[in-house]
């Protein structure tokens, strides 16, 4: 007997893999496999090693049955039945090749090609082609129908998607791109409209691809077996020669990818099957952003100026570490270690962040080190640390497949998240009910065959108040899993939380006024989530950023450990992470207050460790966080920043004051790909490396470990993590290493969640989610299985404290903030992409009611204005939004949204309120002041 | 609060809403000085101090009390 396990992972076999514990025999040409119940001949026959002919089969899709070109012969039955859909039984003998299959083959390829183009010499596909691939694996030799007849031959391309075109005339209407667009990516911008001879792609209703729903996440150019849907780089540069494993610089998603090149010149990224986050699929950003990396802007000398008023000059690199040295000497020297600071940053890998924390605490010797997490996750960091006792997400992405409930918070995953909304989209249309909790109606509220059955359309700020109220349900109905609490808990915090949350103050009834949200409705939500048998939330920056961000996280906690929804599959409570490194970001020691592994600097034996192996005395109280380094800026006690690849002019809130902070600094370093806004403060630039050029880690909203490798040399000549150990070293403190490898391995040695981590670990089995160490040596996908991180979970109790930012006679207006699908974050990348093509400006959504009341209309300039500043942007009319509520985007420093949010912040943590500020808005002439 | 820099001003408005928010309602002084040694650097503590003796009505009764356990 012969049992053959799937011998190439990136093997295409046709259909998807059936989960089944019954196994069943079947032989393929005589050669007896082994399979599980439910699965296809097709994908017997290629674990048999055999590759039946087909082109409308993949195994990302379920089976269809068109093509006709994969058919079998089975021992008595009649006919030649599609293998693709017709599933294997015990017992059962296929043949495969058989001079009647050849000849059924052969005619139906002849039909494909009697109304395909004969140019496969000149076409782009060439040799990348499934179509061109059957010809020769039937054996075609000749077409006996003439060019005469009718043919599609002259059919229309559509150029209008700045990355693909649609090549109809190519097109063999197998509708692998229909099925991706709805199976995997799950937006339903296509369909086949017409029928028979006239069947054809259309593009939500025959329009261009670009006017369409399509959202270019390229699932449809994957499946393309022809040149019909084409990248238009392989168009322009030819088909790949070579390929590197990578991960994307974009969102918390962190997707694998096989970046596809030319010598030195990326072709095309293609997502890989074998990733773990996505599991091969994309979006637009990840599959199509990449060119900013060779954009005309990027800078790739370093430069220096002696003030900001000047101009910069191009130096060596060895000048400009001396002269930034030179700089941050002097100021330690005059005003002391406490004088300077640095910022590590979420679009960098693990080994440039630890060495930038490292930098700041052995060779600056101060814990003035923060993140740009700071603005982001900083309470998911602290809320879960409490309840849980670590600060990370408790699940794997694939564990939403096993949820029956989801509760999604604050977060639009379809934008900022989308690869991971695709999979929660599948969920939610094989059954599993939402819950949107957010002001805004936002795309997964409706979408198709997508439909929230509860939206708690709250009012921003009022997120700690909804959660009361649904946990103040819960506990009064008697849905507390008391088995979970009383096994799995800390008893007393338990009894003060569950006395809490039952006063009639966290009622759904006497919270309905505060929160917007009818009492009714907070039940029915608090009723699914509780009894639903697998209760999932997953939540983004509209739980964080806020007053009470942290009670928000630590409400949410409480919420899942007293219905039971942790440490199994299908629950649990996880931040979608913005950036793609924010978790390990904050994993390597970014926060001034924690070392790597989220360790305090006031624990002894921890600093003991570090700093007998880092060789130095380190301080064994917090440093300042990223707002105190700027007031303290302001003050003139604070004069010299390290400031790694973050825009704080540009992302941090009320830019006014953080402007003044960096104007009154004597040395700004700022290491970046771009001359940004902060630059413009900055007496030293030194050129990043786009992620095309790192070697390192990055660590997903998963915990996911993956490599990032360089597909071409740093542009700059230098690695950041070259670059800062130079700074270093000129500082007086010398950190060597030869090689990215290396500094993982001290990460790995200092910290114990990574114990088991290292390159070759991850070369080995592609990622790993932390912790990683000898109880876990491959990861650990699901967290907090047997017993919590802190031992037993931590209830907290959750008073709700109104923000102070709250709408006025003067600034009527609540405004939130958020991020659209084609853009990211401060638009630093994704501007200098064609995706400007979606998305040229920010806008202002207002509701009809608040508009008609200012005499604005839609695409009207308007101003907007808070108690910080002003800024101006045009309207849009939007019934996403509640009266009373206005929302914007971030991604344009023209628009100056900053400008306008305040320096109100989370009371734990300082993260910035940005999702909710007190605005007015009145009619402009135009954009100009 | 007159008197105060933007950088004073911030700190008792950071101050005064830790103690407005800080779980355990019956022990919000032990709490907001458990943060603050936790969160805040000495330098900051000790502006808070010198806040506290020449501006004292504008921090909340608690985190007088938390001071003094510091």
């Amino acid at each position: 007997m012969t049992v053959v396990q799937q011998f190439d992972p990136t093997q295409d076999l046709g259909t998807p893999a059936v989960l089944s514990e019954l196994m069943l025999t079947v032989l393929i040409d005589g050669v007896p496999v082994q399979v599980p119940e439910g699965t296809s001949v097709m994908r017997a026959a290629a674990l048999a090693g055999t590759q039946i002919p087909k082109l409308c089969a993949s195994d990302n899709l379920q089976a269809f049955g068109s093509c006709r070109l994969c058919l079998v012969e089975i021992d008595g039955r009649p006919g030649t039945p599609a293998s693709c859909t017709t599933p294997c039984v015990d017992g059962m003998s296929v043949r495969t090749q058989t001079p009647r299959l050849d000849k059924l083959r052969k005619g139906v390829m002849e039909l494909y090609i009697s109304d395909h183009p004969l140019d496969c010499l000149t076409c782009p596909a060439n040799g990348d082609c499934e179509l061109q691939d059957m010809a020769g694996a039937v054996g075609l030799r000749t077409v006996r129908y003439g060019s005469e007849g009718a043919n599609h031959l002259d059919a229309p391309k559509d150029e209008s998607n700045p990355y693909f075109t649609f090549d109809a005339s190519k097109c063999i209407v197998c509708s692998r791109c229909v099925r991706a667009c709805s199976e995997v990516q799950g937006t339903f911008a296509l369909t086949i409209a017409g029928r028979g001879f006239g069947s054809e792609v259309s593009p939500s209703e025959q329009q261009p691809f670009l006017d369409s729903e399509c959202v270019s996440c390229g699932a449809c150019v994957q499946a393309c077996p022809t040149s019909t849907l084409q990248e238009k780089s392989v168009v322009e540069l030819g088909v790949p020669t070579r390929k590197v494993k990578t991960t994307c610089a974009y969102c918390g998603v962190g997707c694998s990818f096989v970046a596809e090149l030319r010598g030195d010149e990326v072709v095309r990224m293609v997502p890989d099957k074998e990733g773990g986050a996505n599991a091969g699929h994309s979006c637009v950003k990840g599959r199509f952003a990449w060119g900013y990396a060779q954009h005309e802007e990027r800078v790739t000398t370093p430069m220096i100026r002696d003030a900001i008023d000047e101009a910069w000059r191009e130096v060596s690199w060895e000048e400009a570490i001396a002269f930034a040295a030179g700089r941050l000497n002097s100021i330690r020297d005059q005003y002391g270690v406490d004088a300077i600071g640095g910022i590590t940053s979420s679009r960098c890998t693990n080994e440039e962040v630890y060495v930038v924390q490292k930098m700041v605490r052995a060779a600056f010797g101060t814990n003035n080190v923060d993140t740009c997490a700071r603005v982001c996750h900083s309470p998911t960091g602290y809320g879960l640390k409490q309840t849980f006792g670590t600060s990370a997400g408790t699940q794997d992405f694939a564990s939403v497949e096993h949820a029956d409930v989801l509760m999604v918070i604050g977060a639009n995953p379809t934008d900022a998240h989308p690869v991971f909304a695709s999979r929660m989209k599948r969920r939610l249309r094989a059954g599993a009910d939402l819950i949107v909790v957010d002001p805004r109606a936002i795309d997964l509220v409706r979408s198709p065959h997508v439909a929230a059955e509860h939206h708690l359309q709250l009012l921003p700020g009022t997120n700690v108040a909804v959660l009361n109220a649904i946990s103040h349900v819960v506990a009064t109905e008697g849905w507390i899993d008391e088995a979970f609490v009383a096994e799995r808990c800390d008893r007393a915090s338990f009894k003060a939380w569950e006395a809490f949350i039952r006063l009639p103050e966290n009622s759904p009834e006497a919270l309905q006024e505060a929160t917007g949200v009818p009492a009714e409705q907070i039940r029915a939500a608090a009723k699914a989530y509780a009894t639903a048998g697998n209760a999932a939330i997953y939540y983004g920056l509209g739980v964080t950023e806020h007053s009470q961000g942290s009670t928000m996280v630590m409400a949410m906690a409480n919420l899942a450990m007293a219905t039971g929804n942790i440490g199994r599959l299908g629950v649990g409570v996880n931040p979608l992470r913005g950036q793609n490194n924010v978790q390990g970001s904050c994993d390597m020691g970014s926060f001034p207050h924690e070392f790597a592994g989220y360790r305090h600097v006031s624990d002894e034996t921890v600093r003991n460790q570090f700093a007998d192996w880092w060789g130095v005395p380190l301080r064994d109280a917090p440093g300042m966080r990223i707002p105190n380094m700027l007031d303290s800026a302001v003050s003139g006690t604070f004069r010299g920043i390290y400031i790694q690849g973050e825009d704080i002019a540009q992302s941090d809130p009320n830019t006014q004051h953080v402007t003044a902070a960096l104007k009154a600094m004597d040395c700004v370093i700022v290491q970046d790909l771009f001359l940004n806004e902060t630059a413009r403060f900055a007496h030293v630039f030194l050129p990043g490396t786009s992620f095309l050029e790192k070697d390192g880690t990055f660590t997903n909203a998963e915990r996911r470990i993956n490599r990032v490798r360089p597909v071409m040399t740093p542009r700059a000549g230098l690695s950041e993590w070259e670059a800062t150990c130079a700074l270093s070293q000129a500082m007086g403190y010398p950190m060597e290493y030869p090689n990215s490898a290396a500094i993982m391995d001290e990460i790995a040695a200092l910290t114990p969640t990574f114990a088991g981590v290292s390159f070759a670990l991850l070369d080995k089995v592609g990622s790993v989610q932390w912790p990683c160490n000898d109880q876990a040596p491959t990861g650990t996908p699901i967290m907090h299985r047997e017993r919590f991180v802190r031992g037993e979970g931590q209830f907290i109790t959750t008073p709700y404290v109104p923000t102070d930012e709250r709408s006025t006679r003067k600034f009527p207006l609540l405004l939130t903030t958020g991020r659209i699908l084609s853009q990211y974050n401060v638009g630093a990348q994704t501007r200098r992409t064609h995706n400007t093509v979606w998305h040229t400006e920010d806008i202002l959504d207002i509701h009809e009611a608040d508009a008609e009341a200012r005499g604005v209309s839609d695409g009207d300039w308007i101003e907007i204005t808070s108690r910080a500043g002003s800024t101006r942007m045009r309207a849009r009319i939007s019934d996403d939004i509640p009266a009373g509520v206005v929302y914007t985007t971030f991604h344009h420093p023209v628009s100056g949204t900053n400008v306008i949010t305040t320096d109100a912040s989370d009371w734990a943590t300082n993260c910035p309120e940005y999702k909710v500020t007190a605005v007015e808005v009145r009619p402009s002439a135009g954009q100009a002041s | 609060m007159a008197g105060m820099d933007h950088q004073q001003q911030h700190l008792v408005k950071m101050v005064n809403q830790i103690a407005s928010n800080v779980p355990r309602r019956e022990a919000v002084a032990e709490q907001v000085g458990q943060h603050l040694k936790q969160f805040w650097t000495p330098e900051m503590r000790q502006q808070l101090r010198d806040i506290a003796a020449s501006e004292p009505e504008s921090l909340v009764p608690d985190v007088h009390a938390a001071l003094q356990s510091l």
